[in-house]
Protein backbone atom coordinates (compact mmCIF):
# COMPACT_ATOMS: atom_id res chain seq x y z
CA UNK A 1 0.00 0.00 0.00
CA UNK A 2 1.35 3.39 -0.98
CA UNK A 3 1.28 5.65 2.07
CA UNK A 4 0.93 9.37 2.21
CA UNK A 5 1.23 11.96 4.92
CA UNK A 6 -2.21 12.94 6.14
CA UNK A 7 -1.55 16.44 7.52
CA UNK A 8 -1.44 17.99 4.01
CA UNK A 9 -4.57 15.99 3.11
CA UNK A 10 -6.52 17.42 6.04
CA UNK A 11 -5.14 20.89 5.44
CA UNK A 12 -5.95 20.90 1.71
CA UNK A 13 -9.40 19.41 2.14
CA UNK A 14 -10.57 21.82 4.84
CA UNK A 15 -8.86 24.80 3.25
CA UNK A 16 -10.77 24.15 0.04
CA UNK A 17 -14.12 23.35 1.62
CA UNK A 18 -13.76 26.29 4.01
CA UNK A 19 -14.18 28.73 1.15
CA UNK A 20 -17.56 27.21 0.35
CA UNK A 21 -18.80 27.74 3.91
CA UNK A 22 -21.33 30.51 4.48
CA UNK A 23 -19.36 31.96 7.38
CA UNK A 24 -16.37 32.57 5.09
CA UNK A 25 -18.53 34.66 2.76
CA UNK A 26 -19.69 36.71 5.75
CA UNK A 27 -16.08 37.23 6.82
CA UNK A 28 -15.06 38.25 3.31
CA UNK A 29 -17.70 41.00 3.45
CA UNK A 30 -16.59 41.95 6.96
CA UNK A 31 -12.96 42.23 5.93
CA UNK A 32 -13.96 44.48 3.03
CA UNK A 33 -15.44 47.14 5.35
CA UNK A 34 -12.07 48.84 6.07
CA UNK A 35 -11.22 48.67 2.34
CA UNK A 36 -14.44 50.45 1.43
CA UNK A 37 -13.86 53.08 4.13
CA UNK A 38 -10.29 53.54 2.96
CA UNK A 39 -11.40 53.96 -0.66
CA UNK A 40 -13.96 56.56 0.41
CA UNK A 41 -11.21 58.47 2.21
CA UNK A 42 -8.94 58.25 -0.82
CA UNK A 43 -11.68 59.52 -3.15
CA UNK A 44 -12.47 62.37 -0.73
CA UNK A 45 -8.81 63.31 -0.53
CA UNK A 46 -8.46 63.24 -4.32
CA UNK A 47 -11.62 65.34 -4.67
CA UNK A 48 -10.19 67.85 -2.22
CA UNK A 49 -12.81 67.43 0.49
CA UNK A 50 -10.19 65.92 2.79
CA UNK A 51 -6.88 67.58 3.56
CA UNK A 52 -3.73 66.17 1.97
CA UNK A 53 -2.49 63.08 3.84
CA UNK A 54 -5.93 62.58 5.35
CA UNK A 55 -6.25 59.10 3.86
CA UNK A 56 -2.88 58.07 5.26
CA UNK A 57 -3.91 59.46 8.66
CA UNK A 58 -7.13 57.50 8.51
CA UNK A 59 -5.14 54.37 7.75
CA UNK A 60 -2.81 54.91 10.70
CA UNK A 61 -5.60 55.72 13.15
CA UNK A 62 -8.86 54.03 12.17
CA UNK A 63 -7.81 51.19 9.87
CA UNK A 64 -5.23 49.81 12.27
CA UNK A 65 -7.79 49.93 15.06
CA UNK A 66 -10.31 48.13 12.89
CA UNK A 67 -7.86 45.42 11.96
CA UNK A 68 -5.91 44.81 15.13
CA UNK A 69 -8.58 45.42 17.74
CA UNK A 70 -11.63 44.17 15.90
CA UNK A 71 -11.25 42.16 12.69
CA UNK A 72 -8.27 40.01 13.61
CA UNK A 73 -9.57 38.95 17.06
CA UNK A 74 -13.08 38.38 15.67
CA UNK A 75 -11.89 36.33 12.70
CA UNK A 76 -9.55 34.36 14.94
CA UNK A 77 -12.39 33.80 17.39
CA UNK A 78 -14.80 32.45 14.80
CA UNK A 79 -12.24 30.42 12.88
CA UNK A 80 -10.46 29.10 15.97
CA UNK A 81 -13.38 28.22 18.16
CA UNK A 82 -15.24 26.43 15.37
CA UNK A 83 -12.37 24.08 14.50
CA UNK A 84 -13.70 21.53 16.97
CA UNK A 85 -17.16 22.89 17.70
CA UNK A 86 -18.27 22.83 14.08
CA UNK A 87 -17.44 19.13 13.96
CA UNK A 88 -19.51 18.63 17.10
CA UNK A 89 -22.47 20.66 15.88
CA UNK A 90 -22.52 18.88 12.53
CA UNK A 91 -21.74 15.53 14.18
CA UNK A 92 -18.92 14.97 11.70
CA UNK A 93 -16.16 14.54 14.27
CA UNK A 94 -16.75 10.80 14.16
CA UNK A 95 -15.30 10.62 10.62
CA UNK A 96 -12.05 12.24 11.69
CA UNK A 97 -11.69 10.16 14.84
CA UNK A 98 -12.38 6.74 13.34
CA UNK A 99 -9.49 6.84 10.90
CA UNK A 100 -5.89 5.81 11.65
CA UNK A 101 -4.81 9.40 12.22
CA UNK A 102 -3.71 10.94 15.48
CA UNK A 103 -6.10 13.53 16.81
CA UNK A 104 -3.29 16.06 16.98
CA UNK A 105 -2.79 15.73 13.22
CA UNK A 106 -6.49 16.33 12.65
CA UNK A 107 -6.47 19.42 14.85
CA UNK A 108 -3.28 20.87 13.41
CA UNK A 109 -4.40 20.24 9.82
CA UNK A 110 -7.67 22.01 10.45
CA UNK A 111 -5.96 24.80 12.40
CA UNK A 112 -3.53 25.49 9.56
CA UNK A 113 -6.36 25.53 7.00
CA UNK A 114 -8.41 27.99 9.05
CA UNK A 115 -5.41 30.10 9.98
CA UNK A 116 -4.37 30.48 6.36
CA UNK A 117 -7.93 31.32 5.32
CA UNK A 118 -8.16 33.99 8.00
CA UNK A 119 -4.77 35.40 7.05
CA UNK A 120 -5.71 35.56 3.37
CA UNK A 121 -8.86 37.49 4.27
CA UNK A 122 -7.02 39.89 6.55
CA UNK A 123 -3.93 40.16 4.38
CA UNK A 124 -5.73 40.90 1.13
CA UNK A 125 -7.95 43.52 2.79
CA UNK A 126 -4.95 45.03 4.50
CA UNK A 127 -3.01 45.17 1.25
CA UNK A 128 -5.86 46.97 -0.51
CA UNK A 129 -6.17 49.46 2.35
CA UNK A 130 -2.45 50.05 2.31
CA UNK A 131 -2.42 50.62 -1.44
CA UNK A 132 -5.28 53.11 -1.15
CA UNK A 133 -3.54 54.95 1.70
CA UNK A 134 -0.05 54.97 0.21
CA UNK A 135 -0.78 55.35 -3.48
CA UNK A 136 1.30 58.50 -3.67
CA UNK A 137 4.41 56.88 -2.18
CA UNK A 138 4.43 53.41 -3.72
CA UNK A 139 7.94 54.00 -5.05
CA UNK A 140 9.18 54.54 -1.50
CA UNK A 141 10.86 51.43 -0.06
CA UNK A 142 9.94 52.51 3.46
CA UNK A 143 6.26 52.22 2.58
CA UNK A 144 6.72 48.57 1.58
CA UNK A 145 8.73 47.90 4.71
CA UNK A 146 5.82 49.30 6.68
CA UNK A 147 3.44 47.00 4.83
CA UNK A 148 5.69 44.03 5.60
CA UNK A 149 5.65 44.97 9.26
CA UNK A 150 1.86 45.30 9.33
CA UNK A 151 1.38 41.96 7.59
CA UNK A 152 3.93 40.25 9.82
CA UNK A 153 2.21 41.62 12.91
CA UNK A 154 -1.17 40.56 11.55
CA UNK A 155 0.22 37.06 10.96
CA UNK A 156 1.50 36.80 14.53
CA UNK A 157 -1.69 38.27 15.95
CA UNK A 158 -3.85 35.79 14.05
CA UNK A 159 -1.59 32.90 15.01
CA UNK A 160 -1.76 33.75 18.70
CA UNK A 161 -5.47 34.62 18.91
CA UNK A 162 -6.64 31.69 16.82
CA UNK A 163 -4.49 29.23 18.80
CA UNK A 164 -6.06 30.57 22.01
CA UNK A 165 -9.59 30.23 20.64
CA UNK A 166 -8.85 26.77 19.20
CA UNK A 167 -7.87 25.63 22.69
CA UNK A 168 -11.02 27.20 24.15
CA UNK A 169 -13.14 25.53 21.44
CA UNK A 170 -11.56 22.15 22.12
CA UNK A 171 -12.30 22.57 25.81
CA UNK A 172 -15.85 23.91 25.84
CA UNK A 173 -18.93 24.10 23.64
CA UNK A 174 -19.83 27.76 24.21
CA UNK A 175 -16.34 29.09 23.71
CA UNK A 176 -17.50 31.93 21.44
CA UNK A 177 -19.16 33.67 24.39
CA UNK A 178 -16.02 33.37 26.43
CA UNK A 179 -14.02 34.60 23.45
CA UNK A 180 -16.20 37.67 23.01
CA UNK A 181 -15.76 38.47 26.68
CA UNK A 182 -12.01 38.09 26.27
CA UNK A 183 -11.80 40.30 23.17
CA UNK A 184 -14.16 43.06 24.22
CA UNK A 185 -13.70 42.79 27.96
CA UNK A 186 -10.28 41.66 29.03
CA UNK A 187 -8.30 42.83 26.02
CA UNK A 188 -10.00 46.22 25.85
CA UNK A 189 -10.01 47.06 29.55
CA UNK A 190 -6.83 45.55 30.93
CA UNK A 191 -4.57 47.24 28.41
CA UNK A 192 -5.37 50.57 30.07
CA UNK A 193 -4.60 49.35 33.59
CA UNK A 194 -1.48 50.83 35.10
CA UNK A 195 1.63 48.79 35.79
CA UNK A 196 2.52 45.57 34.06
CA UNK A 197 -1.03 44.21 34.04
CA UNK A 198 -1.41 45.14 30.38
CA UNK A 199 1.26 42.60 29.55
CA UNK A 200 -1.34 39.94 30.31
CA UNK A 201 -3.16 40.89 27.14
CA UNK A 202 -2.29 39.79 23.64
CA UNK A 203 -3.04 43.22 22.23
CA UNK A 204 -0.20 44.78 24.27
CA UNK A 205 2.38 42.66 22.41
CA UNK A 206 0.72 43.34 19.08
CA UNK A 207 0.72 47.10 19.65
CA UNK A 208 4.34 46.97 20.69
CA UNK A 209 5.20 45.80 17.17
CA UNK A 210 3.33 48.54 15.34
CA UNK A 211 5.47 51.44 14.17
CA UNK A 212 3.41 54.26 15.61
CA UNK A 213 5.09 56.23 18.36
CA UNK A 214 3.29 56.51 21.72
CA UNK A 215 0.87 59.37 21.84
CA UNK A 216 0.00 59.09 18.17
CA UNK A 217 -3.05 57.26 16.98
CA UNK A 218 -6.16 57.00 19.12
CA UNK A 219 -5.87 53.43 20.24
CA UNK A 220 -2.15 53.40 20.60
CA UNK A 221 -1.95 55.42 23.79
CA UNK A 222 0.21 53.54 26.25
CA UNK A 223 0.41 54.01 29.97
CA UNK A 224 3.43 51.77 29.75
CA UNK A 225 6.09 52.03 27.08
CA UNK A 226 5.76 49.42 24.35
CA UNK A 227 7.77 46.28 24.93
CA UNK A 228 10.81 45.69 22.72
CA UNK A 229 10.00 44.28 19.29
CA UNK A 230 11.99 41.08 19.71
CA UNK A 231 10.39 40.39 23.08
CA UNK A 232 6.97 40.98 21.55
CA UNK A 233 7.62 38.61 18.67
CA UNK A 234 8.86 35.95 21.07
CA UNK A 235 5.91 36.47 23.39
CA UNK A 236 3.34 36.20 20.60
CA UNK A 237 5.05 33.17 19.07
CA UNK A 238 5.55 31.49 22.44
CA UNK A 239 1.99 32.15 23.59
CA UNK A 240 0.62 30.93 20.26
CA UNK A 241 2.62 27.71 20.50
CA UNK A 242 1.57 27.23 24.10
CA UNK A 243 -2.12 27.67 23.24
CA UNK A 244 -1.74 25.30 20.32
CA UNK A 245 -0.10 22.71 22.53
CA UNK A 246 -2.94 23.14 25.01
CA UNK A 247 -5.51 22.68 22.22
CA UNK A 248 -3.83 19.44 21.11
CA UNK A 249 -3.55 18.22 24.71
CA UNK A 250 -7.27 18.76 25.30
CA UNK A 251 -8.41 17.40 21.94
CA UNK A 252 -6.41 14.20 22.30
CA UNK A 253 -7.84 13.39 25.72
CA UNK A 254 -11.35 14.78 25.75
CA UNK A 255 -14.37 12.63 25.07
CA UNK A 256 -16.85 14.43 22.83
CA UNK A 257 -20.46 13.36 23.09
CA UNK A 258 -22.16 13.97 19.78
CA UNK A 259 -25.83 13.59 20.59
CA UNK A 260 -28.57 11.96 22.62
CA UNK A 261 -27.35 8.60 23.59
CA UNK A 262 -29.24 5.50 22.72
CA UNK B 1 -14.49 -18.78 19.70
CA UNK B 2 -11.55 -16.36 19.57
CA UNK B 3 -12.82 -13.05 20.86
CA UNK B 4 -12.09 -10.09 18.61
CA UNK B 5 -13.93 -7.75 20.91
CA UNK B 6 -14.03 -8.25 24.65
CA UNK B 7 -15.70 -6.11 27.26
CA UNK B 8 -15.48 -6.60 30.99
CA UNK B 9 -17.76 -4.93 33.51
CA UNK B 10 -18.23 -2.17 30.97
CA UNK B 11 -20.33 0.71 32.28
CA UNK B 12 -21.01 4.17 31.01
CA UNK B 13 -23.32 6.89 32.14
CA UNK B 14 -23.88 10.50 31.21
CA UNK B 15 -24.33 12.56 34.34
CA UNK B 16 -27.21 10.76 36.03
CA UNK B 17 -28.34 8.99 32.89
CA UNK B 18 -27.30 5.38 32.50
CA UNK B 19 -25.90 4.41 29.12
CA UNK B 20 -24.79 0.84 29.74
CA UNK B 21 -24.08 -1.10 32.90
CA UNK B 22 -21.82 -4.03 33.70
CA UNK B 23 -21.57 -5.46 30.21
CA UNK B 24 -19.42 -8.56 29.89
CA UNK B 25 -19.31 -9.64 26.31
CA UNK B 26 -17.08 -11.48 23.89
CA UNK B 27 -17.65 -11.23 20.17
CA UNK B 28 -15.81 -13.33 17.62
CA UNK B 29 -15.83 -13.52 13.86
CA UNK B 30 -19.10 -13.63 11.94
CA UNK B 31 -22.14 -11.41 12.29
CA UNK B 32 -23.49 -10.46 15.70
CA UNK B 33 -26.73 -8.60 15.96
CA UNK B 34 -27.11 -6.05 18.72
CA UNK B 35 -30.80 -5.87 19.37
CA UNK B 36 -32.74 -3.62 21.68
CA UNK B 37 -35.36 -0.91 21.78
CA UNK B 38 -34.42 2.73 21.28
CA UNK B 39 -32.42 4.01 24.24
CA UNK B 40 -31.33 0.51 25.28
CA UNK B 41 -27.62 1.30 25.13
CA UNK B 42 -26.69 -0.20 21.74
CA UNK B 43 -25.21 3.02 20.39
CA UNK B 44 -23.35 3.73 23.61
CA UNK B 45 -21.78 0.29 23.40
CA UNK B 46 -20.81 0.80 19.76
CA UNK B 47 -19.46 4.29 20.42
CA UNK B 48 -17.19 2.91 23.13
CA UNK B 49 -16.15 0.12 20.77
CA UNK B 50 -15.40 2.73 18.10
CA UNK B 51 -13.27 4.82 20.45
CA UNK B 52 -15.70 7.71 20.54
CA UNK B 53 -16.48 7.41 24.23
CA UNK B 54 -14.44 6.32 27.22
CA UNK B 55 -15.76 3.65 29.56
CA UNK B 56 -16.64 4.96 33.02
CA UNK B 57 -15.96 1.58 34.61
CA UNK B 58 -14.52 -1.58 33.11
CA UNK B 59 -12.85 -2.04 29.79
CA UNK B 60 -13.44 -2.82 26.17
CA UNK B 61 -10.66 -4.21 24.05
CA UNK B 62 -10.46 -4.95 20.36
CA UNK B 63 -7.73 -7.31 19.22
CA UNK B 64 -6.52 -7.11 22.83
CA UNK B 65 -6.00 -3.36 22.75
CA UNK B 66 -7.79 -0.42 24.31
CA UNK B 67 -9.46 1.63 21.61
CA UNK B 68 -9.72 5.21 22.90
CA UNK B 69 -6.68 7.19 21.77
CA UNK B 70 -5.39 4.27 19.71
CA UNK B 71 -5.86 5.43 16.10
CA UNK B 72 -3.69 2.67 14.65
CA UNK B 73 -6.50 0.21 15.35
CA UNK B 74 -8.73 1.97 12.84
CA UNK B 75 -6.81 0.37 9.99
CA UNK B 76 -8.67 -2.78 11.08
CA UNK B 77 -11.97 -1.24 12.15
CA UNK B 78 -14.81 0.25 10.16
CA UNK B 79 -17.54 2.21 11.91
CA UNK B 80 -20.82 3.42 10.46
CA UNK B 81 -22.37 5.93 12.88
CA UNK B 82 -26.08 6.37 13.48
CA UNK B 83 -26.06 10.16 13.03
CA UNK B 84 -27.21 11.61 9.76
CA UNK B 85 -24.08 13.69 9.36
CA UNK B 86 -21.60 14.47 6.62
CA UNK B 87 -19.61 17.35 5.20
CA UNK B 88 -22.50 18.79 3.23
CA UNK B 89 -20.36 21.17 1.21
CA UNK B 90 -18.39 18.26 -0.23
CA UNK B 91 -19.49 15.93 -2.98
CA UNK B 92 -19.88 12.24 -2.20
CA UNK B 93 -16.66 11.59 -4.09
CA UNK B 94 -14.67 14.26 -2.19
CA UNK B 95 -15.93 12.89 1.12
CA UNK B 96 -15.03 9.26 0.41
CA UNK B 97 -11.72 10.18 -1.20
CA UNK B 98 -10.81 12.27 1.85
CA UNK B 99 -11.50 9.32 4.13
CA UNK B 100 -9.56 6.97 1.83
CA UNK B 101 -6.58 9.30 2.07
CA UNK B 102 -6.96 9.57 5.82
CA UNK B 103 -6.77 5.80 5.88
CA UNK B 104 -3.36 6.21 4.33
CA UNK B 105 -4.14 5.31 0.74
CA UNK B 106 -2.53 7.50 -1.88
CA UNK B 107 -3.01 8.32 -5.54
CA UNK B 108 -4.72 5.74 -7.69
CA UNK B 109 -5.25 3.34 -4.82
CA UNK B 110 -7.26 5.93 -2.89
CA UNK B 111 -9.34 6.60 -6.00
CA UNK B 112 -9.83 2.93 -6.77
CA UNK B 113 -10.95 2.17 -3.24
CA UNK B 114 -13.29 5.16 -3.17
CA UNK B 115 -14.79 4.11 -6.47
CA UNK B 116 -15.27 0.54 -5.30
CA UNK B 117 -16.92 1.64 -2.03
CA UNK B 118 -19.29 3.99 -3.86
CA UNK B 119 -20.10 1.34 -6.43
CA UNK B 120 -20.88 -1.14 -3.65
CA UNK B 121 -23.49 1.16 -2.14
CA UNK B 122 -24.84 2.33 -5.51
CA UNK B 123 -23.64 5.93 -5.33
CA UNK B 124 -21.04 5.95 -8.07
CA UNK B 125 -23.35 7.70 -10.51
CA UNK B 126 -24.19 10.41 -7.95
CA UNK B 127 -20.64 10.81 -6.71
CA UNK B 128 -20.16 14.35 -8.00
CA UNK B 129 -23.32 15.72 -6.42
CA UNK B 130 -22.98 17.70 -3.21
CA UNK B 131 -23.92 15.62 -0.17
CA UNK B 132 -26.52 18.19 0.87
CA UNK B 133 -28.45 17.20 -2.27
CA UNK B 134 -28.54 13.51 -1.28
CA UNK B 135 -31.65 11.89 0.15
CA UNK B 136 -31.56 10.46 3.67
CA UNK B 137 -31.14 6.95 2.30
CA UNK B 138 -28.27 8.02 0.04
CA UNK B 139 -26.49 9.68 2.95
CA UNK B 140 -26.96 6.48 4.95
CA UNK B 141 -25.39 4.48 2.11
CA UNK B 142 -22.55 6.99 1.93
CA UNK B 143 -21.85 6.42 5.61
CA UNK B 144 -21.77 2.71 4.94
CA UNK B 145 -19.31 3.29 2.07
CA UNK B 146 -17.09 5.28 4.44
CA UNK B 147 -16.94 2.32 6.83
CA UNK B 148 -16.03 -0.34 4.24
CA UNK B 149 -13.64 1.46 1.91
CA UNK B 150 -10.56 0.13 3.71
CA UNK B 151 -12.03 -3.39 3.95
CA UNK B 152 -11.78 -3.65 7.73
CA UNK B 153 -11.49 -6.84 9.73
CA UNK B 154 -14.17 -5.66 12.12
CA UNK B 155 -17.15 -3.70 10.92
CA UNK B 156 -19.47 -1.94 13.36
CA UNK B 157 -22.74 -0.67 11.96
CA UNK B 158 -25.13 1.37 14.05
CA UNK B 159 -28.65 1.04 12.62
CA UNK B 160 -27.29 0.74 9.05
CA UNK B 161 -30.65 0.04 7.42
CA UNK B 162 -32.49 3.05 8.81
CA UNK B 163 -34.11 5.07 6.05
CA UNK B 164 -32.93 2.82 3.24
CA UNK B 165 -35.35 1.77 0.52
CA UNK B 166 -36.37 -1.91 0.30
CA UNK B 167 -34.18 -2.71 -2.71
CA UNK B 168 -31.01 -1.36 -1.14
CA UNK B 169 -31.99 -2.84 2.20
CA UNK B 170 -31.73 -6.31 0.65
CA UNK B 171 -28.46 -5.48 -1.09
CA UNK B 172 -26.91 -4.13 2.10
CA UNK B 173 -28.05 -7.15 4.06
CA UNK B 174 -26.34 -9.31 1.42
CA UNK B 175 -23.19 -7.22 1.71
CA UNK B 176 -23.17 -7.65 5.48
CA UNK B 177 -23.70 -11.39 5.15
CA UNK B 178 -20.87 -11.54 2.62
CA UNK B 179 -18.57 -9.81 5.11
CA UNK B 180 -19.56 -12.36 7.75
CA UNK B 181 -18.89 -15.26 5.38
CA UNK B 182 -15.39 -13.92 4.71
CA UNK B 183 -14.60 -14.50 8.37
CA UNK B 184 -14.68 -10.85 9.34
CA UNK B 185 -16.40 -9.63 12.46
CA UNK B 186 -19.55 -7.63 11.89
CA UNK B 187 -21.54 -6.05 14.70
CA UNK B 188 -24.81 -4.64 13.53
CA UNK B 189 -27.33 -2.89 15.74
CA UNK B 190 -31.04 -2.54 15.21
CA UNK B 191 -34.28 -2.28 17.09
CA UNK B 192 -36.10 -4.31 14.46
CA UNK B 193 -35.99 -8.04 15.05
CA UNK B 194 -36.72 -9.27 11.49
CA UNK B 195 -33.87 -7.10 10.19
CA UNK B 196 -31.33 -8.75 12.46
CA UNK B 197 -32.91 -12.15 12.03
CA UNK B 198 -32.40 -12.04 8.29
CA UNK B 199 -28.66 -11.39 8.70
CA UNK B 200 -27.57 -13.54 11.61
CA UNK B 201 -28.58 -16.10 14.15
CA UNK B 202 -26.15 -14.76 16.76
CA UNK B 203 -27.74 -11.94 18.69
CA UNK B 204 -27.24 -9.96 21.85
CA UNK B 205 -30.34 -8.48 23.44
CA UNK B 206 -29.73 -5.20 25.24
CA UNK B 207 -32.27 -3.53 27.41
CA UNK B 208 -31.92 -0.61 29.83
CA UNK B 209 -28.15 -0.68 29.43
CA UNK B 210 -27.73 -4.33 30.32
CA UNK B 211 -27.36 -7.52 28.34
CA UNK B 212 -30.69 -9.20 28.63
CA UNK B 213 -29.88 -12.34 26.68
CA UNK B 214 -27.17 -13.54 24.37
CA UNK B 215 -26.82 -16.44 22.02
CA UNK B 216 -28.47 -18.20 19.17
CA UNK B 217 -31.54 -16.48 17.81
CA UNK B 218 -33.66 -19.61 18.15
CA UNK B 219 -33.28 -19.62 21.91
CA UNK B 220 -34.07 -15.93 22.11
CA UNK B 221 -36.83 -16.34 19.59
CA UNK B 222 -38.39 -18.86 22.00
CA UNK B 223 -38.42 -16.20 24.68
CA UNK B 224 -39.83 -13.63 22.32
CA UNK B 225 -42.39 -15.98 20.84
CA UNK B 226 -43.87 -16.65 24.26
CA UNK B 227 -44.90 -13.00 24.24
CA UNK B 228 -48.47 -12.52 23.00
CA UNK B 229 -48.06 -10.52 19.80
CA UNK B 230 -50.55 -8.08 18.39
CA UNK B 231 -51.08 -8.08 14.66
CA UNK B 232 -53.35 -5.63 12.85
CA UNK B 233 -54.92 -6.66 9.56
CA UNK B 234 -56.76 -4.26 7.28
CA UNK B 235 -59.16 -5.94 4.90
CA UNK B 236 -62.59 -5.41 3.29
CA UNK B 237 -64.21 -8.26 5.30
CA UNK B 238 -62.67 -8.18 8.78
CA UNK B 239 -65.55 -10.10 10.43
CA UNK B 240 -65.31 -12.92 7.93
CA UNK B 241 -61.58 -13.19 8.56
CA UNK B 242 -62.10 -13.06 12.33
CA UNK B 243 -64.58 -15.92 12.10
CA UNK B 244 -61.97 -18.09 10.40
CA UNK B 245 -59.20 -17.18 12.85
CA UNK B 246 -60.98 -17.33 16.18
CA UNK B 247 -61.14 -21.13 16.24
CA UNK B 248 -57.34 -21.46 16.26
CA UNK B 249 -55.60 -22.34 19.53
CA UNK B 250 -52.95 -19.69 19.09
CA UNK B 251 -55.40 -16.80 18.71
CA UNK B 252 -56.01 -15.30 22.13
CA UNK B 253 -58.34 -12.45 21.20
CA UNK B 254 -59.69 -10.46 18.28
CA UNK B 255 -60.68 -6.78 18.35
CA UNK B 256 -62.30 -4.65 15.68
CA UNK B 257 -61.23 -1.11 15.12
CA UNK B 258 -63.71 1.73 14.79
CA UNK B 259 -63.10 2.09 11.07
CA UNK B 260 -64.76 -1.31 10.51
CA UNK B 261 -61.96 -2.41 8.19
CA UNK B 262 -59.26 -3.42 10.65
CA UNK B 263 -59.04 -6.23 13.15
CA UNK B 264 -56.30 -6.65 15.72
CA UNK B 265 -55.43 -10.18 16.68
CA UNK B 266 -53.52 -11.15 19.79
CA UNK B 267 -51.60 -14.41 19.32
CA UNK B 268 -49.32 -16.50 21.51
CA UNK B 269 -47.50 -18.01 18.51
CA UNK B 270 -46.66 -15.45 15.91
CA UNK B 271 -45.15 -17.81 13.32
CA UNK B 272 -48.09 -20.23 13.46
CA UNK B 273 -50.47 -17.34 13.15
CA UNK B 274 -48.77 -16.00 10.05
CA UNK B 275 -48.75 -19.48 8.46
CA UNK B 276 -52.45 -19.83 9.14
CA UNK B 277 -53.19 -16.35 7.82
CA UNK B 278 -51.25 -16.99 4.61
CA UNK B 279 -53.17 -20.25 4.20
CA UNK B 280 -56.48 -18.43 4.52
CA UNK B 281 -55.45 -15.78 2.05
CA UNK B 282 -54.54 -18.45 -0.51
CA UNK B 283 -57.25 -21.08 0.03
CA UNK B 284 -60.22 -18.86 0.94
CA UNK B 285 -59.10 -16.05 -1.36
CA UNK B 286 -59.50 -13.49 1.41
CA UNK B 287 -58.43 -10.01 0.42
CA UNK B 288 -55.95 -8.38 2.78
CA UNK B 289 -54.83 -4.79 2.27
CA UNK B 290 -52.26 -4.38 5.00
CA UNK B 291 -50.68 -6.33 7.83
CA UNK B 292 -48.85 -4.43 10.55
CA UNK B 293 -47.40 -5.49 13.84
CA UNK B 294 -47.15 -2.93 16.61
CA UNK B 295 -44.79 -5.41 18.26
CA UNK B 296 -42.15 -5.04 15.56
CA UNK B 297 -40.83 -2.42 17.87
CA UNK B 298 -39.04 -4.46 20.48
CA UNK B 299 -40.06 -2.26 23.37
CA UNK B 300 -43.31 -4.17 23.84
CA UNK B 301 -41.50 -7.50 23.77
CA UNK B 302 -38.93 -6.37 26.29
CA UNK B 303 -41.61 -4.95 28.54
CA UNK B 304 -43.28 -8.33 28.45
CA UNK B 305 -40.08 -10.28 29.06
CA UNK B 306 -39.06 -8.25 32.07
CA UNK B 307 -42.56 -8.56 33.46
CA UNK B 308 -43.73 -4.95 33.21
Amino acid sequence: MKKQSVLPVIFASFFKSGFKAKRTRVFILLSLIPVVLMLIMRVMETAGSLRGGGAADFFAKATLVLYFQLLIPILALFFGSTIVNEELDNKTLVYLTTVPVRRRTVLLGKYLADFLQAFLLVGSGFLLCFLAASITRLGDAAAWEELGLFLGTALLALFCYSALFTAAGAFMKKSILLGLFFVFGWESVVQYFPGVTQKFTIIHWIKSLLPVPPGEGGFLIFHLQPSPALESVLMLTGAGLLFLFLAVFIFERKEYILSDNA
Amino acid sequence: MTAVLKSEKLSKWYGNVLGISDINLEIGSGITGLLGPNGAGKSTFLKIAAGQLKPKIGSLKIFGEEIFGNPGLFRRIGFCPEHDSAYNEMSGWQFILLLARLHGFAGHEAEARSEKALLTVGLLESKDRQIKGYSFGMRQRLRLASSILHEPEILMLDEPLRGIDPLWRIKIMQLIKEYGKQGRTVIVSSHILPEIESMTSEIVLIHQGKIFAKGDIHRIRGLIDSHPHQISIRCPEPRQLAQKLIGSDFVLSVDFDKDGRTLTVKTSQRDHFFNALMGLIVTDKLAVEEITSPDDNLQAVFDYLIGK
